[in-house]
Parts: C-alpha cells; structure tokens; sequence
C-alpha cells in the first residue's frame, strides 16, 4: 500500500490550470473525518481544454493503470480520456482516480455548485460540500461505506449543533 | 448555501453504525481547520505505513 501525496499532487493539478472538485476520503478528512485514507480521488471537468490541461499536468508523474500488468500500451493522454470516463490510475506521486461522472453526482458541472473551497500549502481547490459527498457516499451503496456514512451524518449533526447558538440561531462565524 | 437543499434522510442501517461512532474524536476534528486536518490525516497515515513496514521487516 502506497500513500498519495495529496497535497503536491493538488498543487499539481491546480498549477496546470486542471478544473476539478476533490471528493473521496480526502474530501470527508477535510469535513472532520477521522479516517484515514491513502488515494486522491477527483472529478474533472470533461470539456476538451480540461481534458488536454489533464494530460499534460499528469504526465509527468507517469499516470498509469492501478494493478494492470506492466508494459501495456497505455498513454493518458487526451484522447484516451475523452474515450473513456474513469480511470484508477497509480503515479509516481500515488493512487489518482480520474471520475468523469460519479455515482450520486453526476459531472463537474453539477457538482461545482455544491463544493466549498480548501486550501493546502496556500493553493485553494474545490471540494465537494459535506452533504453532497452524503449522498454520493450513500449512492455507492458499498458495505465498506456504511461506516464513513454514518460519521460523516454524525459530522453534519456536530457542525449543525455547533452552529446553532444556545437560542438556536446561527454563530454569525459560519 | 447551495449545499442546505440537499435533504439528508433518516436511514435505519446508518443510524445503527452512527451508534458506534466516536463523536469526541469528530468535535476534536472540527475544531481544527480544513487545512490543519488534512494535514493531521497524512501524518496518521504516514505513521501507519512505516509502522507497517516495521512490523513486515520484523516477521521476516
């Protein structure tokens, strides 16, 4: 087992202008969740100059197919992800999943407008909302899920009691 | 805030496993910043491979 290097493979994509929301475990720690994880998992924007942007930002850390046999002839580039949609990818920076579309989420374009925005090492990214990584969590319908489903619930409950002041209404900070 | 109309609803199964959950744990987390979490994950996991790899290098 490898650990990513999220935050160099961010500041990555994010330097090589790549539009994409973050989502997966890395999007759950960022909520407040207490487990642990090892990949990086996005959704990109599908349009052509996303998709060339992607290519070439990643080639450098060698995308390549996570657990199929070595010296196959596979490229990332351009072409192949305009012909398929997700890819489980290893690299010289670790696991990647490139999602086109996701279970519960759909595309980019519906996805962007239940993100939030993070910051790591003073690059911002987009980071799907907590509820909305619920219900794509949910969607999966993976037993190994229940559990990250059940403490991100628990997350909303504690960040909506937080939020509320001791009459109920809303901390002006959030 | 766009991400208020998403309606999470009740289910049972996931009320069973919240049961279980560490709420201390969660409220620690949350008042950390998004940055300062993430940044506390990669160290636990970097933690938890080389411990790892220290018990496979023992076994061996």
């Amino acid at each position: 087992m490898t650990l990513t290097d999220f935050p160099a493979a961010i500041k990555l994509l994010s330097a090589g202008g790549v539009e994409f929301i973050v989502v997966g475990g890395i999007a759950a720690t960022s909520h407040g969740s207490a487990h642990i994880t090892y990949d990086l998992d996005i959704v990109y924007r599908r349009t052509p100059d996303n998709v060339d942007r992607l290519a070439t930002t990643l080639a450098p850390i060698h995308p390549y197919l996570r657990g199929a046999p070595e010296g196959l002839p596979f490229r990332l580039d351009a072409g192949t992800i305009t012909r398929g949609l997700n890819f489980t990818l290893q690299t010289s920076l670790g696991d990647l999943d490139l999602l086109g579309e996701v279970t519960g989420g759909g595309t980019y374009e519906h996805l962007a407008p239940e993100t939030v925005t993070g910051t790591i090492d003073g690059v911002d990214f987009l980071c799907v909302s907590l509820r909305r990584l619920i219900v794509l969590k949910r969607a999966a319908g993976r037993p190994r899920d229940l559990n990250m489903v059940a403490e991100l619930e628990a997350l909303l409950e504690e960040q909506e009691r937080t939020e509320k002041g001791p009459d109920g209404d809303r901390d002006a900070s959030h | 805030m766009a991400d208020e109309r998403i309606v999470i609803e009740p289910d049972p199964v996931i009320e069973v496993f919240k049961k279980d959950i560490d709420r201390t744990l969660l409220r620690e987390n949350l008042k950390l910043t998004p940055e300062e979490r993430l940044r506390k994950m990669y160290a636990a996991a970097r933690g938890a491979l080389m411990l790892r790899a220290a018990l496979q290098k023992n076994r061996s």
